[in-house]
C-alpha cells in the first residue's frame, strides 16, 4: 500500500475517533453562533452556559474515569478566579479592595491569557499537593475529602482579607469573555478532555472504577492515575473559575461555594458522568431549561394577570430531575456512552 | 428411605450471574430425615444451589419446592420462617455481638421467648465452650467454635431442613470430626440436613446420599455407599464428561 | 481559672450538640452504608416547624417538631433511598446530596430564604452560677438533654430486640436477613431514630441562637459529618466521639489561636479530617464487619 494511500486510510480510521469531539465541539459552536444572532442578555446567558460547561467538562474529566464523585473542584474554580483576578487587575483597582497584598501582586497587570493560564496551573498545583495524600482513600472517603477540599477552600478564601478581600466582594477584574473567548475555551477544554481520555493513563484509570482490587493487583498504580486525573480536572475547573470571574467581572467567595458545586454535579449526573457526550449533554440541557424556567417565573400574560411560577422554583425542578435521574436513569442522558459514528464503519 | 414426597425438590435449575452460568440445569431431592450432600470442586457451583434455595440468589430457570410448597419469589427474610435454615460458607457471626446475642437472632423468628431460653441453654450445654463464653464478643472465639456458634444459632430458628456450605473449610482435622459427629446428633433430633462440601471422604461416613456436582451439573449421585466405590468419582468431581471418562476405562 | 472552666464547658456543650448530629448521620450509615446529607435538611425543616407552632404550649411545640422530623425522614427513605438500596455508595451519595438540595430549594421556595427570629425557650439563656463560676443554663440543659438522649439510644440498641435487630443488620446485613430480620423495619427504625436525634439538636440550636434560616441545618451538618468520618464510619460510638471531637475542637480552637488565624479555626478542623482519613482511613473507633472500601 503506498504512503498515500496508508495516509488516507489512517485518517478514515481517525474521524470515527475523533467523532465525539468532532460533534460536541460543532454543537456548541453552533449554539454560539446561533445566540451572536440573538440580543445581547441571551448572548450573555449563553456565555455563562458556556462558563459552566467547563466547569461540567472539568468535573467529568475526573468523576467520569475515576468513578469517584468529587465535590471540590468548585474550590478549583475559586482558586482559577482568584488567582487571574490578582495577577490581572489594575494595581489601581487592587489597592482599593486589596490594600495590603504585598508588593509583586499589588503591581502585577499581567495579559488576560497568561493570567488565566496561571489561574489554571494554580488550581492544578493545589490539586496535585492536596490530591496526592488524598487518592489513596477510595470511594466514598475520598468523596468526603474533596468535600472538605470545598470547605477548607471556602472558609481559607473567605477569611483571608488580605489576599482576597474575604467576604467582600472583588470588583474590576477585566471583563474580557464574551461568547467567543467562552466558546473557544469551551473547545479547548472539549479537546483536553478527549485527548486526556484517550491515554493509556485514562484507560487504566477506567479499568481501576470496576474492580480496584484487581486493578491494583495487576499492577496498576491506581492512585498515580487519580491524581493525574484529579490535576487535569482542577486545570479545567481553574479555568472555568477564571472565565466566571472575567465574566461577571467580580469574586465572591459566596458564589464558589455550595449553590453552585449542586450546578455542577447537577449537570454532570444529569448528563451522564461517564462520558464527555453525557458532560456536554448535561450542560446544554440543564442550559436550555434553565432558560425555560427563567420566563416560566418571569410568566406570561393572559388577559390582565400575569401567571408566574414563583422565583426559586427552577432550583427546586432542578434538583427534582437530579433525584429522578438518579432513581431512574443513574446512568444520565448519555448512559455512559459518546456520540458514535453516524456513518457505519469505514 | 425417605417418604414419598421429598421435603426439598429442585427442578431444571439455573443459576446466572450476568454471562457467567453457575448452575446448569439440576434436579435434586432431599428426603425428611435425610443427609444430603453436595461434593464438588471449588467453582462447581455448589454454593450459588445453596444460595438459590435460600433465598440469596434467584435462579434464572427452574423450580425449588419445599414441603411442597414452591418457594420462588420469596423475600430473603421469609425464608426461615418456612424452616430453612443456613449455615452459609465462612459463618458470619456477628463479631461485634455477644456469644448469646449471636444465637438469640438465630431466634428470630421465634415467637415463644421461655423455649428459646430453653433452646438457648441446651445448646450452651452441648457446646460447652459456646457456654463459658456467652458474654464475651462472638468474634474472640476460634474458627472451630465460631462454627459451633454458627450451627446453634442456624437450629434456634428449629428448621426443618438445616444447609450448610462448606463447613468444614478453615478447621483443623480434629474439629472437622466434632462438626461431623454434631451433624449425626442433629439428624436424630429429626432436622433433615443438605451439605455442601469440597472435602468428599468426610461426607461419606456421615450422608445417606450424594450428589457430585461440577461445572454446574450433576455428574453422578447415589447412596453414599455407591459412590464412594463407583470409580467413576474422581471423573465425575473434577468434571470430565461420563461418556469419556467411561470410554477411557 | 472561671475562664477555662468556662470555656470547657463551652467544649462539651457544643461537642455534645455535633455528637447528636453526628449520632444521626451514623445510625443511617450503619445500616445502609448511606450519607445522608438530608439530615441537614430534617434539622431545618424541625426549626420551622417550631417556628409554626410559635405560640402553641411548649410540649406542642416540641412533638411537633419532632413529629415532622419522624415523618420527614420516614419520607425520604420510602421515596428516595429503598429503591436505592442495592445500588454501589456513590449512587447512594449523589441520591442524598439531590434529596438535601431538593428539600432545601423547596424549603426556599416557601418560606423565602432570609432567616426569622424565634425567641424559643428564651429562660434558658440565663446565666446561672455553679461553684462561683458563671455559666449558661443553656449549655448545662445541652449537656444534660444529650446524655439522656445517648443513654436512651444505648439501652435501645443494647437491650431491645430491634434494637439487636439494627446492630446485627449494622454489622452484616445480608446475613442478618437470611437469619430473619425485616430489612425494612431495621431501616426505618434508624431512620426515626434519626429523625428524633434531628429535631432534639434543632431545638437545642434554635433556643441557643434565636434564629431560623434554610441553610442552618446544613452548616451543622458538613461538620458532623466530618466527625463521623473521624470517629470511624459505620461504628456509633465513633460518631458521637468523632462527633464531639469535632465541635470541642472548634471551641477549644477558638480560645486557642491568637486572633487573626480564629476565623481559620474550621478550616483547621476539616485539614485535621484529611489527616485522620489519610493515617487512619477506618476511623478512630472503628466499625466492625465494614470493607476495607466504603
Amino acid at each position: 500500500m503506498s504512503g498515500a494511500v496508508r495516509g488516507r486510510v489512517r485518517a478514515a480510521e481517525m474521524l470515527p475517533r475523533l467523532w465525539p469531539l468532532v460533534a460536541l465541539a460543532a454543537v456548541i459552536v453552533v449554539i454560539a453562533l446561533a445566540a451572536s444572532f440573538a440580543p445581547a442578555v441571551l448572548q450573555r446567558r449563553t456565555t455563562q452556559a458556556l462558563i459552566n460547561l467547563i466547569a461540567v467538562v472539568g468535573l467529568y474529566v475526573f468523576v467520569g474515569n475515576s468513578g469517584i464523585l468529587s465535590f471540590g473542584n468548585v474550590a478549583f474554580m475559586a482558586v482559577g478566579a482568584y488567582v487571574s483576578a490578582l495577577l490581572t487587575m489594575k494595581p489601581a483597582a487592587k489597592s482599593v479592595f486589596l490594600p495590603d497584598l504585598p508588593a509583586i501582586i499589588a503591581h502585577a497587570e499581567w495579559p488576560t491569557l497568561p493570567g488565566a493560564l496561571a489561574g489554571g496551573v494554580a488550581a492544578a498545583l493545589v490539586a496535585l499537593v492536596v490530591g496526592w495524600p488524598l487518592m489513596r482513600l477510595s470511594g466514598v472517603s475520598a468523596s468526603i475529602a474533596t468535600f472538605a477540599i470545598l470547605v477548607v477552600a471556602y472558609v481559607v478564601f473567605g477569611n483571608w482579607t488580605t489576599v482576597t478581600g474575604g467576604q467582600n466582594s472583588l470588583m474590576g477584574l477585566p471583563p474580557y469573555v464574551d461568547l467567543w473567548t467562552a466558546v473557544a475555551w469551551a473547545v479547548a477544554a472539549m479537546v483536553i478532555a478527549f485527548a486526556y481520555q484517550e491515554t493509556r493513563s485514562a484507560l487504566l484509570l477506567r479499568a481501576s472504577r470496576e474492580d480496584e482490587a484487581a486493578a491494583q493487583a495487576t499492577g496498576v498504580n491506581v492512585v498515580l492515575h487519580r491524581l493525574i486525573a484529579f490535576v487535569i480536572s482542577a486545570f479545567l475547573s481553574g479555568i472555568a473559575g477564571v472565565l466566571l470571574g472575567h465574566f461577571l467581572g467580580i469574586v465572591r467567595v459566596e458564589n464558589f461555594y455550595l449553590d453552585l458545586t449542586f450546578l455542577i454535579v447537577a449537570m454532570l449526573i444529569i448528563g451522564g458522568r461517564g462520558s464527555l457526550t453525557g458532560a456536554v449533554a448535561g450542560a446544554v440541557v440543564i442550559a436550555v431549561l434553565t432558560e425555560l424556567l427563567r420566563e416560566i417565573e418571569i410568566g406570561f400574560q393572559v388577559g390582565k394577570t400575569t401567571i408566574a411560577a414563583p422565583a426559586g422554583v427552577g432550583d427546586v425542578i432542578l434538583a427534582l430531575i437530579m433525584l429522578l435521574i438518579i432513581l431512574f436513569r443513574p446512568q444520565g442522558i448519555a448512559g455512559g456512552r459518546e456520540l458514535t459514528w453516524p456513518f457505519g464503519r469505514t | 428411605m425417605s417418604a414419598s414426597v421429598p421435603l426439598l425438590a429442585i427442578s431444571g435449575l439455573v443459576v446466572r450471574y450476568g454471562a457467567v452460568v453457575a448452575v446448569r440445569g439440576v434436579d435434586l431431592q432431599v428426603g425428611e430425615g435425610e443427609v444430603v450432600s453436595i461434593v464438588g470442586p471449588n467453582g462447581a457451583g455448589k454454593t450459588s444451589l445453596i444460595s438459590a434455595v435460600a433465598g440469596l440468589v434467584t435462579p434464572a430457570e427452574g423450580t425449588i419446592t419445599f414441603a411442597g410448597k414452591p418457594l420462588g419469589g420469596i423475600p430473603l427474610e421469609d425464608v426461615v420462617a418456612q424452616g430453612i435454615a443456613l449455615v452459609p460458607e465462612g459463618r458470619h457471626i456477628f463479631a461485634s455481638l455477644t456469644v448469646t446475642e449471636n444465637m438469640m437472632l438465630g431466634a428470630t423468628i421465634r415467637r415463644d421467648a421461655q423455649a428459646v431460653a430453653a433452646d438457648v441453654d441446651r445448646f450452651f450445654a452441648m457446646f460447652p465452650i459456646l457456654g463459658e463464653r456467652r458474654h464475651r464478643p462472638a468474634g474472640h472465639l476460634s474458627g472451630g467454635e465460631q462454627q459451633q456458634l454458627a450451627i446453634a444459632r442456624a437450629l434456634l430458628s428449629r428448621p426443618r431442613l438445616l444447609m450448610l456450605d462448606e463447613p468444614s473449610l478453615g478447621l483443623a482435622p480434629t474439629l472437622v470430626d466434632q462438626v461431623y459427629t454434631l451433624f449425626k446428633t442433629i439428624r436424630d433430633q429429626g432436622v433433615t440436613i443438605l451439605l455442601v462440601e469440597q472435602n468428599a471422604e468426610r461426607v461419606f461416613a456421615v450422608s445417606d446420599r450424594v450428589y457430585v456436582i461440577s461445572g454446574g451439573e450433576f455428574g453422578l449421585s447415589g447412596s453414599a455407599g455407591e459412590i464412594k466405590s463407583d470409580p467413576r468419582f474422581d471423573a465425575a468431581y473434577f468434571g470430565v464428561r461420563m461418556r469419556e471418562a467411561a470410554s477411557g476405562l | 481559672m472561671e475562664r477555662l472552666v468556662q470555656t470547657l464547658v463551652d467544649a462539651v456543650s457544643v461537642g455534645s450538640l455535633y455528637a447528636l448530629t453526628a449520632l444521626g448521620i451514623g445510625l443511617i450509615f450503619g445500616v445502609m452504608r448511606l450519607i445522608n446529607f438530608a439530615h441537614g435538611e430534617l434539622i431545618t425543616i424541625a426549626a420551622y416547624t417550631l417556628l409554626a407552632l410559635f405560640g402553641q404550649p411548649i410540649p406542642v411545640m416540641l412533638f411537633g417538631a419532632i413529629a415532622v422530623a419522624i415523618v420527614l425522614a420516614l419520607l425520604t427513605e420510602r421515596v428516595a433511598f429503598r429503591p436505592l438500596r442495592n445500588a454501589d455508595p456513590t449512587t447512594l451519595l449523589i441520591s442524598s446530596f439531590a434529596v438535601s438540595f431538593f428539600l432545601q430549594k423547596l424549603l426556599i421556595l416557601v418560606v423565602g430564604s432570609r432567616l426569622k427570629g424565634l425567641d424559643f425557650l428564651p429562660e434558658l439563656g440565663r446565666q446561672i452560677e455553679f461553684a462561683g463560676i458563671r455559666l449558661q443554663m443553656l449549655q448545662i440543659v445541652t449537656i444534660l438533654v444529650s446524655i439522656v438522649i445517648v443513654t436512651a439510644l444505648t439501652w435501645f440498641l443494647q437491650a431491645t430486640r430491634l434494637g439487636l435487630h439494627m446492630r446485627a443488620a449494622a454489622e452484616d446485613f445480608r446475613m442478618a436477613r437470611v437469619l430473619g430480620v425485616r430489612a425494612n423495619n431495621v431501616i426505618a427504625m434508624a431512620f426515626a431514630l434519626s429523625g428524633i436525634l434531628a429535631a432534639a439538636v434543632s431545638c437545642l440550636i434554635v433556643v441557643q441562637t434565636g434564629v431560623v434560616q434554610p441553610r442552618m441545618g446544613v452548616q451543622l451538618v458538613i461538620i458532623a459529618f466530618v466527625g463521623t468520618v473521624i470517629g470511624g464510619l459505620g461504628s456509633l460510638s465513633g460518631a458521637a466521639l468523632g462527633g464531639f471531637l469535632v465541635g470541642a475542637a472548634s471551641i477549644l480552637l477558638q480560645a486557642l489561636l491568637p486572633p487573626d488565624l480564629r476565623a481559620f479555626r474550621e478550616a483547621f478542623v476539616f485539614i485535621a479530617v484529611a489527616l485522620v482519613l489519610l493515617f487512619r482511613p477506618q476511623g478512630l473507633i472503628p466499625a466492625p464487619g465494614l470493607k476495607e472500601r466504603i
